[in-house]
């Protein structure tokens, strides 16, 4: 308190964070998944985001887009706080779906089903959302999909459905769908978990470059190349806590948590 | 071919009348549907309740008993009501109107379960995905879950649509000059039933038939992008 009332009214905050969740918790019925999950992502953090199954990883990223509502806790997006209210059963609920919209417009979501329209061919899957949620005039909205579409390597599968597309492929198209948007943190659910392992390789390519370009984003892997070599951070959950954290050399160096260590055993 | 003796514009009048009670149900049957679907797949109880009753009702009850309910039922029940009340009043219901409301009141309930179904069929994660990039609930359902609603529901409302043009030919009771009625009076005028009423029943073929090259064209439509295997 006193520090922020010496600081001038027009400086800067400290450290720019892009995400910022404290004390997440979320329970479904009598199983409590998240006991109070806090995480931050400074602008270009990669954060991999690492547990076995059933730790709460997806619920806790689908928390932060609030496609599961937290049951306590703050998450700020941008330095924008989701603001809550209690409905009068008590349960949690956001207090305004316009921010709601808003917030998750500046959040790109890459599922592990992928989850392309499947009535929308993959350009039309691309403009989509720039079109109809940002406004965006169509033939930016075009050029923007034509960028990013060819930046995942698909120039040349415009016009196809998902249905006609590779798992690989169909993974890179929902990353440009996400992309498109232009969003500020990219939340990544077991990205290449569904895939044959022959196309793993295709779309952690995409990620990786993604990451290196400075794009803030929080992986759920199984993948620890890219958690040892790409991250910037890395995050393991068990059972609904943050178990171990930190940079990755320091993490996978010390491996403090015996649980990291048998987690690390059986995924090599 | 047949000799029509003359009554052969009369059939022609009824096709169009029959045509216009049709697609005056339809709409209406499509839109109870839509609200019925949503109704029982609503997590309001009172709206679950109103939707399966609703539903239940229709199974039970004949259509004709229904037609002749709202035709001639209602409006005496008015009446009834309106004198107890001091009012002498007359009602009278028009036989197109109280034709078309009643069978897309039938046919409501069929659509219900048809849109039900299409909804249940929509892969979740598409719905998630349209509310994880920013969509609000009308625009995910204009963009998203309605179009691919119809592809799962085309067949089923083929279906309804068509039994629907044959019940249509119930509301000859309510003295409707319809394709149905029109036959049976001329089929009476003339003394030829078997002529008129295989007439008619020519005419209800052919419009089957084209709805059903219409509805595989449709689907043919909203199935673009879907490997068949
Ligand atoms: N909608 C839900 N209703 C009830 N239980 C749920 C729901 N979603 C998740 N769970 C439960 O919450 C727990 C955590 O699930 P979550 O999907 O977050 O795990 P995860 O770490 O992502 O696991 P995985 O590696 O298998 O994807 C599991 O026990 C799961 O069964
Ligand atoms: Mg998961």
């Amino acid at each position: 308190m006193a520090e922020a009332a010496t600081r001038p009214l027009t400086a800067e905050p400290a450290l720019k964070s892009a995400l910022v969740c404290e004390d997440v918790h979320k329970s479904f019925g009598a199983l409590e998944v998240l006991k109070g999950v806090s995480l931050t992502a400074q602008v270009g953090d990669v954060i991999a985001m690492l547990g076995s199954s059933g730790s709460g990883k997806s619920t806790f990223l689908r928390c932060i887009n609030l496609l599961e509502i937290p049951d306590s806790g703050r998450i700020s997006v941008g330095g924008e706080l989701i603001r809550m209210t209690k409905t009068k059963a008590g349960r949690t609920i956001p207090a305004d779906p316009n921010q709601v919209d808003r917030i998750r417009a500046r959040l790109g979501m890459v599922f592990q089903q992928f989850n392309l329209w499947s009535h929308m061919t993959v350009l039309q899957n691309v403009i989509e959302a720039p079109i109809h949620v940002l406004k965006v005039p169509k033939a930016e909205a075009l050029e923007r999909a034509k960028a990013v579409l060819n930046k995942v390597g698909l120039d040349d599968k415009l016009d196809y459905y998902p249905s006609h597309l590779s798992g690989g492929q169909q993974q890179r198209a929902a990353i440009a769908r996400a992309l498109a948007m232009e969003p500020d943190v990219l939340l990544f659910d077991e990205p290449t978990s569904a895939l044959d392992p022959e196309l793993v390789g295709e779309v952690m390519r995409v990620i990786r470059q993604l990451a290196e370009e400075g794009r803030t984003m929080i992986v759920v892997t199984h993948e620890m190349g890219f958690a040892r070599e790409v991250s910037s951070h890395v995050v393991f959950l068990h059972l609904g806590r943050v178990e171990e954290e930190g940079p990755p050399q320091e993490v996978f160096g010390t491996q403090k948590s015996e649980r990291f260590r048998q987690f690390l055993a059986s995924n090599l | 071919m047949f000799d029509l003796k003359g009554y052969g514009w009369m059939l022609w009048d009824g096709v169009q009348l029959t045509l216009a009670v049709a697609v005056c149900a339809m709409v209406v049957a499509l839109f109870l549907g839509l609200i019925g679907a949503w109704g029982k797949l609503s997590s309001v109880p009172v709206a679950r309740l109103a939707a399966e009753t609703y539903t239940t009702v229709i199974r039970g009850v004949p259509e004709l008993i229904l037609i002749l309910i709202v035709y001639y039922g209602v409006p005496t029940l008015i009446q009834d009501v309106a004198e107890t009340m001091g009012a002498d009043i007359f009602v009278d219901f028009n036989s197109f109107i109280a034709g078309f409301l009643t069978i897309g009141f039938v046919y409501g309930a069929f659509a219900t379960e048809v849109f039900r179904g299409a909804y249940q069929a929509v892969p979740r994660g598409q719905i998630e995905a349209a509310y994880a990039i920013g969509m609000s609930r009308m625009l995910m359902a204009r963009r998203i879950l309605l179009p691919q609603m119809w592809r799962f529901a085309l067949p089923g409302l083929g279906n309804v649509w068509m039994v629907l043009i044959k019940a249509t030919a119930l509301i000859s009771v309510i003295q409707l000059p319809e394709l149905m009625r029109n036959a049976d009076i001329a089929a009476r005028a003339v003394r030829q039933p078997f002529t008129f009423f295989f007439a008619a029943s020519l005419i209800y073929l052919a419009i089957t038939i084209v709805s059903m090259t219409v509805q595989h064209r449709a689907e043919a439509w909203a199935n673009r992008g879907v490997r068949r295997s």
